[in-house]
């Protein structure tokens, strides 16, 4: 999972946690989804895939064309960090975050690294996380990807 | 690798490997598949650099398909977002 770093420079950007709702629809090939992440990248901006929320991603977009691929795409952006669910202690944490939160394990581990490491999560479904971020001792950082216009 | 396909001189490292891969890698070379282990090696990075660039121009011929002004609506809400959790705004605005 993700840990937070001192920063090495003047700045560095807080990492983005991606949730399952955006990597569905980059899997899904949202133009404007894509080209919002590829403006992050191009600024710089870190973008974490968590491996589960793929892997739940893919599990949506079964049968799409291409959703493994554009996934791929993302994840050799510049900035782009795929975290793996690595050891036991990993495993211990996602499953806790399971049962406090009742989030499937996909977005469990975006909840868990968000948790661990202090850092937002960008997603489109912001309801979905209003009560497992309130189960969390301390509330996670949600930041909902949206048109305000729409 | 293509013979020739790589005018660059090789590089030595060192690196450390799970058995089975290693043993597959010396299993191609024993069949007569591959030259040697480092070409293996060499061949496998070779072949995930090209998968990794065709996915990421797919991804970048999406991103072309975009709509400009609502990503830019998106980025200044994401950003609004970002300042009411005491973060630093995406510098893609």
């Amino acid at each position: 999972m993700v840990s937070q770093q001192r920063p090495v420079s003047d700045f560095t950007p807080t990492p983005y946690i991606l949730d399952t709702s955006v990597l569905t629809d980059v899997a899904r090939g949202d133009a404007d989804v894509i080209g919002l992440l590829q403006d992050f990248d191009r600024a710089g901006q870190t973008l974490v895939v968590p491996a589960l929320a793929a892997a739940g991603a893919l599990l949506d977009g079964r049968g799409t064309p291409d959703a493994q691929a554009l996934l791929a795409g993302l994840a050799a952006f510049e900035h782009a960090v795929v975290a793996p669910l690595d050891g036991i202690a990993q495993s211990a944490k996602l499953v806790d975050t399971m049962a406090v939160t009742g989030l499937d394990i996909h977005d469990a581990h975006a909840a868990a690294i968000a948790d661990v490491s202090v850092c937002p999560i960008l997603t489109l479904r912001g309801g979905k996380w209003q009560r497992p971020s309130r189960a969390l001792d301390n509330p996670l950082r949600i930041i909902e990807i949206a048109d305000p216009d729409e | 690798m293509i013979p020739g396909m790589s005018g660059d001189r090789k590089a030595r490292i060192t690196i450390t490997v799970d058995p089975g891969v290693l043993e597959y890698a010396e299993h191609l070379v024993a069949t007569g598949k591959a030259t040697s282990v480092a070409a293996v090696f060499n061949d496998a990075i070779a072949e995930k650099r090209i998968t990794d660039q065709r996915a990421l121009a797919l991804l970048r011929e999406r991103a072309r398909q975009a709509d400009p002004e609502r990503v830019a609506r998106m980025m200044r809400h994401v950003n609004r977002q970002l300042a009411e959790h005491g973060f630093p705004a995406a510098s893609g605005e």
